[in-house]
């Protein structure tokens, strides 16, 4: 390829002509991405402690909203939950399902009476929580990590209607 | 010929009704969203606003609420009834813990279920710098109740959505 033609290639990639069958493909790109990254998969950037260390303050990450369509989040599952209008949401993890019984001891988790074993909880933690049952429709989220104080951790069920999906990583 | 004439004459005036209910429909809408942005003008403060300043916003603050307002949030202390001179003083009271604020409201939903009567579902946004230098920063989606009074949606409820229960 002559300097002449490679130079035309770019100019013409950088400065193209605005042709319609350029314009259309232009505006069938830019709808693909206003739906895809507006709606299935949304960009969020992580804001707080309460996930740590398994997602860090300031990580990015992106919300695949297209995993519940056809299933129920299951325990162990980290999801979205929407907190404030469209934009605000909390990432927690499902450690109880409806009609479980969750409680703490001594920062041991306990569903149904048994302890379940939580490999994702690094710093140490002495949570007391009395036992109470998952309502209908709700599942019980909490973040990984417990080294804060129980009353500063933002943890607790919640209507599967405001669970938004899950982070793709 | 005339059964045209006809046709066309209803169809011009039921879309002029429909654009006459929906025009109506906006206003309100607007006018309910016009005390939300009182409400984040009176509610903020600017570092180093003078006395004076703060006396005025927080008198105008009271006229925003009906005459009996009911709060509901998790915090049991902040919950209850306020008349329009409470939430003046409360907001006096409120704003001089902080040495700037700003409240902001996002994501606006409305819906009015009955005449006189707004509903709105949004985000609200409070980030400051407390005297102490503690800096706020808390979001919280809220449903809120105005009710209509001589022209002016009035706020009468206000609840702050639980979304996780302990």
């Amino acid at each position: 390829m002559s300097v002449m033609a490679l130079y035309r290639r770019i100019h013409q990639f950088f400065f193209p002509s605005l042709t319609p069958k350029f314009l259309i493909r232009a505006l069938l790109v830019a709808l693909f991405a206003y739906l895809f990254f507006g709606h299935i998969c949304i960009p969020l950037r992580i804001r707080g402690y309460s996930m740590e260390p398994t997602y860090h303050n300031g990580g990015v990450n992106f919300l695949w909203k297209l995993c519940y369509t056809f299933s129920k989040p299951k325990r162990y599952d980290v999801v979205a939950v929407r907190f404030a209008g469209n934009r605000v949401m909390l990432l927690k993890r499902v450690v109880a399902l409806e009609g479980e019984r969750v409680e703490f001891r001594s920062g041991r988790l306990f569903v149904d009476g048994k302890e379940v074993e939580e490999p994702y909880v690094r710093y140490p933690c002495n949570w007391n929580l009395p036992p109470r049952q998952v309502e209908k429709d709700c599942i019980y989220v909490v973040g990984d990590n417990r080294g804060m104080p129980i009353e500063d951790h933002h943890f607790g069920q919640t209507s599967m209607k405001r669970i938004l999906g899950m982070p793709l990583w | 010929m005339v059964k045209i004439k006809y046709l066309i004459i209803a169809i011009i005036a039921v879309g002029i009704g429909v654009l006459a209910a929906f025009t109506l429909l906006q206003s309100e809408e607007r006018r309910v969203k016009k005390q939300f942005s009182l409400l984040s003008e009176w509610a903020s403060k600017d570092p180093g606003e003078n006395v004076l300043t703060m006396a005025h916003k927080t008198q105008r603050m009271g006229t925003l609420f009906a005459e009996k307002f009911e709060l509901k949030t998790e915090i049991d202390l902040m919950s209850g009834s306020y008349t329009p001179e409470e939430i003046s003083s409360l907001a006096a009271r409120g704003r001089l813990m902080f040495s700037n604020l700003s409240l902001k409201f996002y994501d606006f939903d409305t819906s009015f279920p009955e005449k006189g009567i707004a509903k709105v579902i949004l985000t609200a946004r409070l980030k400051g710098k407390s005297t102490a230098g503690e800096y706020v920063d808390e979001t919280h989606e809220l449903e809120c109740i105005l009710k209509k009074t001589e022209k002016r949606w009035l706020f009468s409820y206000v609840e702050m959505v639980q979304v996780l229960k302990k």
